[in-house]
């Protein structure tokens, strides 16, 4: 193998380290993004519409309150507006399906909240049912609580995958810096061997044809170095034997 | 010394691992795990590095024996290095220094792990790891070739007791015919295994990894209850008789199969190493019966496993021993320093030094009776010079100073005491678990950090023969 050869395949073995590298350490730092926007986008909006949806719910619960202690008008005010705002909650997380089954806890939710609402949109003032503490907690609280209850699952499977996500994205973050640290000390260790390899096979050869030639013009010492590698090295020392034979053959005849 | 040649060689020894990491790769496209990009990195990184030196450096076949010595103790410790690869870029619990335990306890075939969910891993990572082992296991055999011999006559003693008959002349001369004996028994015991464990019903991945692990004594496994998982006598007996056979000198054995010789049958180290087992074994089948298991079948079942497991350094398990009697404990603390005969893949003192430790005993006893006799130490009816006997017993004292040692450096990081000394013991004598925190059905993970290198030296100490790795650090060997 020539030394142009092996000088460049010392070279291209060095750059496609690094290439590598580079590339894994690239497609890793994508995929982290991929999982950022995954995290923000499809989990952290349906936590958000969740949390929203239990507030509305809490506030539907007062309203509930105050239509049973006879507080009609306050009552139904607090009821529609938190109606109006557990159904923007609602359709958001409707619309943001993103986990497998999802759709069966948006389902429960809808079918659970119809029912509560069923119980509260009835009239309550100047019925039977106002003041009416034990039919508050046996019919209306347990359709609360199971509404409230559905809508729970839906946060905490959603905050389940949130982990789960941050936890891949720890992993693709170390994924993506180990690559250029190993990159760098194997490339500082080939660097090494290739100063090593280039002084024992091109300068260490180099000096030793000159230190040959230099004893044979002083001290008309016969050139005999000799390399084993066979590669533009060992053919001028080859030439370099030959012409300085010649020489002294040339001089003995003359 | 030539730097270069030895880079060379070196290079191989990285591009032999590089065609493994090549077949966890195959396994993971086939797979499609996680583990495809960093097994993929390494691959690649794995062979530009083995590459390197062969485009430049010319092949030679003369290679001394100082040079065979720092190839095989570089090689093995560079293997470990190029090891920590998968895992590190693979990421999950593996900070490096759990990398570097769990890979330099696959190369000296020890065992011992830091994980806590095996079957979390994907399946090439999995390979990879049981490569380890059998990587490891041919290290083992190079090195009791190439490095053994060098370590003088405490080394030959070892390497030549059992090889005479396969190199009646010249042990040097026949290096490389016997190397290719060794591992041609090496691989065809694996093939044997594997087929035998597929006929017991075991998956053709597990077969195969298990194999791995028990003919290089290794102890890795698939699963986290190790060979509990299967609840299956047939594999446990599979797995037992090719324990036992890989604790035998691979010289020997190719002589058996093929017909040659039958010294196995007369060498007293099989005998030592074969009755030393059974004694074991029946001790401690006595002791849990009635105990643990009601049934003698059982108790017999139970005891021979774990007494072949941790007597030949291989370190599966099927049951908890850490719960069992004192004295089974004691006797498996036993194992686990002696291990199995020189000339396969065992770690510890071996059952070889140990016999020359009780016929020094004997001869010291004859000696007292009569003073005015002349008494010779005598293995296979032939004297052992004094000089190798001396050698022995130095061996058999530093590597329990080591133990002690690292035991107390263990005590110091706040480890308990069994759980320190259990582990010194097993990583020493590279047999994987031990008892207390380290037990057969538990891990290292528990291990500080700094306790995590401790043993992790242990292992490199326990399977370069100490005298390997304290050489390649004198100044005066480089001169």
């Amino acid at each position: 193998m020539g030394l142009r050869i092996k000088i460049l395949l010392g070279f291209l073995i060095l750059s496609f380290m690094l290439v590598i590298a580079g590339i894994w350490s690239i497609y890793e730092l994508s995929t982290v993004g991929e999982s950022v926007n995954n995290l923000l986008k499809d989990n952290y909006q349906s936590v958000q519409a969740s949390q929203q949806m239990i507030d509305a719910l809490e506030r539907e619960d007062s309203g509930v309150l105050l239509l049973l202690s006879g507080q009609w008008t306050q009552g139904r005010e607090i009821l529609d507006s938190a109606d109006e705002a557990f159904q923007k909650a609602f359709t958001i997380a409707r619309n943001n399906l993103t986990l497998p089954h999802e759709d069966e806890y948006i389902a429960e939710i809808d079918k659970n909240y119809l029912a509560y609402k069923a119980l509260w949109e009835r009239p309550i003032v100047d019925t039977s049912r106002q003041g009416d503490i034990s039919w508050y907690f046996s019919e209306m609280h347990k359709a609360f609580q199971t509404t409230k209850d559905s809508v729970k699952l839906l946060m905490v499977k959603n905050e389940d995958n949130m982990y789960s996500t941050a936890i891949e994205l720890k992993n693709r973050a170390h994924r993506a810096v180990m690559p250029g640290i190993v990159a760098i000390i194997s490339a500082l260790v080939v660097t090494l061997i290739f100063i090593y390899f280039v002084n024992y096979y091109f300068v260490t050869p180099i000096i030793r044809i000159t230190r040959g030639v230099k004893d044979f013009q002083e001290k008309e010492i016969p050139f005999k170095e000799k390399f084993e590698t066979r590669d533009e090295i060992s053919d001028l020392a080859e030439s370099i034997r030959t012409l300085l034979a010649q020489l002294r053959s040339y001089e003995t005849k003359k | 010394m030539r730097p270069h040649i030895i880079i060379r060689y070196i290079g191989i020894v990285l591009l032999f691992n590089a065609l493994f990491l090549f077949i966890s790769l195959l396994i993971s496209i086939v797979q499609k795990d996680s583990a495809l990009m960093p097994l993929a990195y390494s691959t690649i990184l794995t062979t530009l590095l083995g590459l390197f030196p062969i485009v430049y450096v010319p092949a030679t076949g003369n290679i001394d024996n100082k040079e065979g010595l720092v190839i095989v103790t570089l090689g093995w410790v560079l293997s470990c290095l190029i090891g920590t690869l998968p895992y590190i870029l693979w990421g999950g619990g593996f900070t490096f220094t759990n990398a570097w335990f769990e890979s330099v306890s696959g190369y000296t075939t020890t065992g011992s792990t830091i994980i806590m969910d095996i079957e979390a891993l994907p399946q090439s990572l999995l390979f990879w790891r049981a490569s380890t082992h059998w990587i490891g296991g041919i290290g083992i055999i190079t090195f009791m070739l190439a490095v053994l011999p060098h370590l003088g006559k405490a080394g030959m003693i070892l390497s030549r007791m059992e090889l005479s008959a396969l190199s009646m002349n010249n042990f040097h001369f026949r290096t490389r015919q016997i190397l290719k004996i060794l591992l041609l028994v090496y691989a065809g015991l694996t093939f044997l295994e594997t087929i035998a464990l597929v006929l017991c019903d075991m998956s053709v991945f597990d077969a195969l990894t298990h194999s791995f692990a028990t003919i290089a004594t290794g102890g890795f496994s698939t699963r986290n209850l190790s060979i509990a998982y299967y609840q299956s006598p047939a594999i446990e007996i599979v797995i037992m008789v090719f324990m036992l056979l890989s604790g035998i000198h691979f010289g020997l054995l190719f002589l058996f199969f093929t017909g040659k010789s039958f010294r196995i049958l007369l060498s007293s180290i099989v005998k030592f190493y074969v009755l030393a087992m059974a004694a074991g074994i029946l001790v401690v089948t006595y002791k849990i019966h009635g105990t643990f298991y009601t049934g003698w079948v059982d108790s017999l079942r139970y005891a021979a496993f774990q007494v072949l497991s941790v007597g030949t350094s291989t370190g599966f398990a099927t049951t908890d021993t850490s719960a069992w009697p004192y004295l089974t404990q004691l006797i498996l603390i036993f194992f686990t320093l002696q291990c199995a005969c020189a000339g396969s893949t065992s770690g510890g003192i071996k059952t070889d030094r140990i016999l020359l430790f009780f016929m020094t005993l004997k001869k010291r006893i004859v000696q007292l009776q009569h003073p005015a006799a002349v008494v010779a130490v005598k293995i296979d009816g032939k004297p052992v010079d004094s000089d190798m006997v001396e050698s022995s017993l130095q061996y058999v004292l530093l590597y329990l100073i080591i133990v002690f040692t690292s035991s107390m450096l263990l005590a110091a990081l706040g480890v308990d005491s069994m759980t320190a000394f259990s582990a010194s013991a097993a990583t020493m004598g590279n047999v994987g678990p031990g008892f207390g925190m380290v037990g057969s059905m538990s891990n290292f993970s528990q291990i500080p950090d700094i306790g995590k290198w401790i043993l992790s030296a242990d292992m490199l100490l326990g399977r370069l023969e100490i005298y390997g790795l304290i050489l390649l650090m004198g100044l005066k060997f480089w001169k």
